[in-house]
């Protein structure tokens, strides 16, 4: 807790023949950060022609996945899918090495690819026809205006047709210069359509060289006449019984796609599942060196893991390796991958560590931290017992159904399970039951028009309570984050950056205290005074030794920027209001509406009731964003500002992705 | 002015141009979620909770008002200040106040659409920009609190609920 | 002080906040709203541009068949479904038309008042193509050959590339704005590289013109972008001229007016190596410093050098102003980009080149 894991770094030299069945092993423990190593007598690494093909079959498995998944009949999906969603199964693949894998995917590839290519492309020539067919039988409703036989207008030999379009203004002139050209010797039938002007003309063979410039030059359009015989009225319905036809064999075409799908989609995941892990492997290649007998990696890797993975390497490697682990230099600080360490119950929490930046390597890990004061915030900007129920709820269903897998939808809900205890806890302290409803119905079974569930005080008739609450946590929250940030500071050697970056503030802070304690005792205000002052000048000491000469200008600024930093927890009151005032709103407005009656159809009722549970409902989802993002900024902003970088390398291990498949390797 | 146009022009200030200006933040936002959409359906989950940032303000817009119909009476019993005294039009100036500082902060809607708007590009381009983007677009919305915070305590100690 | 005049000064204020609050959201939202979507879009679309690993296993593809297969899980291969014969011809035209429908889906999501630029960027492909054409006609080439299947006056192009004369050509250019310098050259007042300067005039003068009546933010962006292509264009020329032994006299009506930099100094140095020396003082000194070996050898490196200093001074805009037209301007050029170095692969994997090879020389280009 509070300490990132501790990494080594790991050296292993051995022979070439064992490089595949050593990434292998490296690949599916996926414990070891691979880093390039940097040798001049040796070569690097480079992929080989089985890579090669890895990386071009995983392309071409991935297509008839994408294709094969389009026609796949829809299984399950919905919201219990979305909650409960089931646990794929892993198939086994023994793992020969790569060029058995290689033949093996050739093999399956042989038999599928030509199947499914078969019958996409059948779908995609059936679809390209009934386009053409389509478009045929456009051209051929525009040449209905000019009712000549369809044969006339494809005709070419001594006389060529040409049919076309033309922009209106353009066809004057360009009839005009075509005579010129022709020397008359030309016959045009045309017709008006909206801005242009369709146009058939008859030239003679020779004089039709002549004629084209000028049909370019006027940007005539051509159009292409469709086969056939008979005026294109006539032709229409032929082309319309060829087009259903088409349709009928597309139909059959996807239920084809629709079996095929059924037969081979999931033999198509298993391997490109394998073929992409093959590819992602082939990524590390370049980072090893390598001699003609014997290949070097070098990486990272957690301490805990390293008798395993040093047993591993021995196991495959006969022993015969040269493996070399050492603790880490100290100008190697900021090289050191960075995997966050924490007990069970605050583990999903790093994710929200990871979103803004994992710590340095001598840096401390604010995650068991934040998972109190995240939840705690959150449930005090939703402060509302049925709502926290609500959000727990959900999020209980979602840890439940997704804790198998410990993604980020369960590392979430887990998040959310935690704020929605506290957001009831504050629900209760404030009496506060979708908003005021729960005092309502109280009211209602009692009889008693001043009935209430008790609280602390209510938040809306006494906003300025829940100011003062807020700013008093925001202070005790700064507090926090300066006093951690000092220790760290101390504890690394850089007592003069704690001493005049944290240290004034944690003075400033405890004058701020003193100075508004309600009853105060003897001397306190003096102490305030006494504290403030000297906090104040170790503050302008250190702006001064960090900025020098534009220290008056920050001086000011950042001091004001230490107010508006603590002022931003109001936002922990206004969001608390917002629920409670938005809560408020929906019950009027139910209770506007719940009285009327059409005779003695209780309508209102109705129309309350929808009114209510929707409203309710959709204020839950509303204000539970908010209170995420608020929270949210309040711990990345005003917090972290206090003493946390977040500027360390996330540990990104070498690593396979295994969802449907499973490899057994040779031991 | 008489209390009831004071009290109905802060209310209606107050709901009315936070509203709009959310509905032209979301506007925003959403033809950027809309965007990235269109050539990746996985933005989608990210897109719409930066799209739904600035939607807050109107919510504060609409609270704002029912405090100030609430605190004047015309919710629940009645209008409180029918009198043309000078402490009713004080009273019924402070709703006004109110409203107005909330309507005009919840301006921040719009700004904060285009943030969230440039946000959601960001993300499309490399989704581990998301929480960055929502901080960001967060930032905006902080003016809108201090209003909503300002307001109510117009509204609580100048004429009390 | 009376009440009617409190509440009038009250009044008052309240008018003039509320009108420079509606004025400021208006052009706020004016400025900004249009570009939402389509900028959105186009990060999204970013993110799907080829990466280096994408690049080095294309490197590897070693038959022009594999790589085809190798992109058919981009946004290219609705393109290259039309490719069955696998030469080289075809997929070089496929990539082409990509390009074109990139530019083509920027015109249709781009708001109105900008959208323009990207149909008078297309025309950059008819400028080019006419002079290959006409240059091929004079040399007596096959024309067809050195058509590039893009920009708007297509048909017209391919029309000039089948006409028998050059009496013929004049006929298809009439009206256009090419026409002019076209039977100027036919007249024999204007050599074949004057004439092409004079179409890339024509082309940049409309460009300019089209970003003179643009606004605010729109218009600055869109300037800077051309007087960088502008600068681009002269330096080259000039460079160029230097290299042979050309005159001041005869260079400067070979340059295009409207670009930022003053090249007169240059245009008055002896030979190429002073030229390049009187260059560095310029803003675009850094970019030749760093290529300065190879330029001397080489003008082609500056060029890839000036296009990757514009894709970054672009990038900066982008930064700068994330929801403008610099955005798609931006996406643009890296998307043209992209497509050249794909055609290069596919050239060099059909002359049969090493993928060692293939991967050093493409990962010089941009």
């Amino acid at each position: 807790m509070f300490r990132p894991e501790e990494m080594v770094k790991i050296e292993v030299i051995t022979l070439s023949r064992f490089k595949d069945p050593l990434l292998t092993y490296l690949h599916e423990a996926g414990a070891v950060e691979i880093r390039e190593l940097d040798v001049e007598l040796a070569q690097r690494d480079s992929p080989n022609e089985y890579h090669r093909k890895a990386a071009s079959y995983s392309i071409t498995i991935s297509r008839l996945a994408d294709f094969l998944r389009a026609y796949r009949k829809a299984s399950g999906g919905g919201i219990k899918a979305f909650i409960f969603p089931p646990e794929r199964k892993k198939r086994k693949y023994r793992y020969e090495g790569i060029e058995k894998l290689i033949k093996d995917v050739e093999d399956f590839l042989s038999v599928v690819e030509p199947e499914v290519k078969a019958v996409e492309n059948r779908i995609t020539s059936t679809q390209a026809e009934i386009e053409r067919i389509k478009e045929n039988i456009a051209v051929l409703e525009l040449l209905s205006a000019i009712d000549l036989d369809v044969e006339y207008l494809r005709h070419s030999g001594l006389v060529e047709v040409v049919v076309g379009t033309v922009e209106r203004q353009k066809f004057e002139p360009m009839l005009k210069e075509l005579r010129e050209v022709t020397e008359g010797r030309i016959a045009v039938a045309s017709r008006d359509m909206k801005d242009r002007i369709l146009a058939v003309f008859a030239f003679l063979r020779k004089d039709y060289e002549r004629a084209n410039p000028v049909l370019a030059k006027y940007s005539l359009e051509r159009i292409e006449v469709p086969e056939g015989r008979g005026r294109p009225r006539e032709l229409i319905p032929v082309y319309q019984e060829k087009l259903n036809e088409k349709e009928r064999e597309l139909e059959e075409a996807k239920e084809e796609a629709a079996k095929m799908a059924e037969l081979y989609y999931d033999d198509v995941v298993f391997y490109q599942e394998l073929m992409e892990n093959e590819r992602d492997k082939a990524t590390v290649l370049p980072m090893l060196a390598r001699t003609n007998m014997t290949f070097a990696l070098t990486g990272w890797i957690p301490r805990k893991d390293v008798p395993e993975i040093l047993e591993g390497i021995k196991n495959v490697t006969n022993g015969k390796a040269y493996i070399n682990v050492r603790e880490p230099k100290k100008e190697e600080l900021e090289d050191i991958p960075i995997k966050l360490k924490n007990p069970g119950w605050a583990r999903p929490f790093e994710m929200l560590t990871e979103m803004y930046g994992v710590p340095r390597y001598d840096e401390i890990d604010p995650t068991p931290i934040i998972a109190f004061t995240y939840s705690f915030f959150f449930g005090f900007m939703l402060t509302d017992f049925l709502y926290g129920l609500i959000v727990g709820i959900v999020a209980a269903l979602l840890v439940k159904g997704h804790r198998k897998f410990n993604d980020g939808t369960y590392k979430f809900a887990y998040t959310l399970l935690w704020s929605s205890v506290f957001t009831m806890a504050m629900g209760i302290l404030f009496g506060s039951y979708f908003g005021n409803a729960g005092d309502i119905i109280l009211q209602y079974i009692t009889g008693n028009p001043e009935a209430q569930f008790p609280r602390i005080t209510d938040p809306l008739k006494d906003p300025m309570f829940v100011l003062m609450l807020a700013l008093a946590i925001g202070l005790a929250h700064l507090f926090m984050g300066y006093s951690i940030g000092f220790f760290v500071r101390w504890k690394n050697g850089d007592v003069k950056g704690a001493l005049l970056e944290q240290f004034p503030w944690m003075l400033i802070i405890l004058a701020i205290v003193l100075y508004a304690m309600p009853s105060k005792p003897e001397g306190a205000l003096l102490g305030a005074k006494a504290l403030f002052g000297v906090g104040l000048v170790l503050f302008a000491i250190g702006e001064i030794a960090a900025n020098g000469a534009l220290a008056a200008l920050l001086l000011i600024s950042d001091f004001f920027g230490f107010v508006g930093t603590w002022l931003s927890y109001a936002r922990l009151m206004a969001l608390a209001l917002a629920t409670s005032g938005i809560a408020m709103v929906i019950n009027v407005l139910a209770d506007m509406v719940w009285g009327i009656k059409i005779s003695i159809v209780p309508l209102g009722i109705v129309i309350g009731a929808i009114i209510f549970i929707g409203g309710q409902l959709f204020s839950t989802a509303i204000n539970a964003l908010g209170a995420f993002v608020h929270s949210l900024r309040l711990q990345y902003v005003e917090f972290f500002g206090t003493f946390y970088s977040g500027e360390g390398k996330p540990f990104s291990p070498f690593k396979s992705k295994r969802e449907v498949s499973e490899l057994e390797l040779e031991a | 002015m008489d209390p009831i146009v004071y009290v109905s022009l802060g209310a209606a200030l107050a709901a009315g141009l936070a509203g709009a200006a959310s509905a032209f933040g979301v506007g925003v936002a959403g033809a950027a979620a809309a965007g990235v959409v269109a050539e990746d359906e996985k933005n989608f989950k990210n897109a719409l909770i930066l799209e739904g940032l600035p939607m807050t303000q109107s919510i504060y817009g609409l609270i704002t008002l029912f405090l100030i119909l609430l605190s004047a009476g015309i919710i629940g019993g009645g209008f409180k200040f029918t009198a043309n005294t000078p402490d009713n039009i004080v009273k019924s100036a402070i709703l006004f106040g109110a409203g107005l500082t909330v309507g005009l902060t919840g301006l921040s809607a719009i700004p904060q659409g285009i943030i969230a708007s440039a946000g959601i590009g960001a993300v499309a381009k490399n989704p581990k920009t998301f929480t960055q983007g929502i901080i960001f677009a967060a930032m905006a919305e902080t003016m809108a609190i201090f209003g909503l915070v300002g307001a109510l305590i117009m509204i609580a100690t100048g004429v009390g609920l | 002080m009376e009440l009617g005049t409190l509440s009038g000064i009250l009044n008052t204020t309240l008018a003039v906040v509320f009108t420079w609050v509606a004025y400021k959201t208006g052009s706020y939202i004016y400025k900004y709203t249009p570009y939402s979507y389509p900028n959105a879009r186009i990060n999204a679309m970013e993110a799907k541009l080829l990466s280096e690993q994408r690049f080095n296993e294309l490197a590897e593809s070693r038959t022009l068949q594999n790589f085809v297969v190798n992109l058919e899980d981009t946004e290219y291969r609705d393109y290259l479904a039309g490719v069955s014969n696998y030469i080289i011809e075809e997929v070089e035209r496929a990539l082409d038309r990509a390009l074109a429908g990139s530019y083509e889906l920027m015109f249709k999501m781009l708001p109105k008042r900008s959208r323009d630029f990207f149909r008078l960027l297309l025309e950059e492909w008819d400028v080019r193509n006419i002079a290959s054409v006409v240059k091929a006609k004079m040399a007596g080439e096959p024309a067809s050959d050195y058509v590039v299947e893009l920009g708007p006056m297509l048909p017209k192009v391919k029309a000039m590339a089948e006409a028998k004369t050059m009496e013929e050509i004049l006929v298809v250019l009439e009206g256009t704005p090419y026409e002019e310098p076209y039977q100027k050259l036919l007249l024999g007042e204007l050599d074949v590289s004057a004439f092409e300067t004079e179409l890339y005039r024509i082309y940049y003068g409309k460009l300019m013109e089209y970003a003179a009546s643009r606004a605010a933010d729109e218009r600055k962006i869109i300037e800077e972008f051309l007087r960088m292509k502008i600068d681009k264009l002269n330096i080259l020329t000039a460079l160029r001229a230097k290299a042979a032994g050309m005159k001041a006299e005869e260079i400067r009506h070979l340059l295009i007016e409207g670009g930022s930099l003053n090249l007169e100094p240059v245009l008055h140095v002896d030979d190429l190596s002073m030229a390049i020396a009187e260059l560095d003082s310029t803003k675009y000194g850094p970019v030749l410093r760093e290529v300065r070996e190879e330029v001397e050898r080489d003008l082609s490196v500056l060029e890839k050098a000036l296009d990757r200093h514009i894709i970054t001074r672009m990038n900066e805009l982008v930064r700068f102003y994330p929801l403008s037209i610099a955005t798609p301007i931006s996406y643009a050029l890296k998307k043209e980009a992209e497509v050249r170095k794909l055609k290069a692969i596919a050239k060099l994997i059909e002359d049969g080149a090493r993928p060692e090879v293939i991967k050093g020389i493409v990962g010089e280009e941009v």
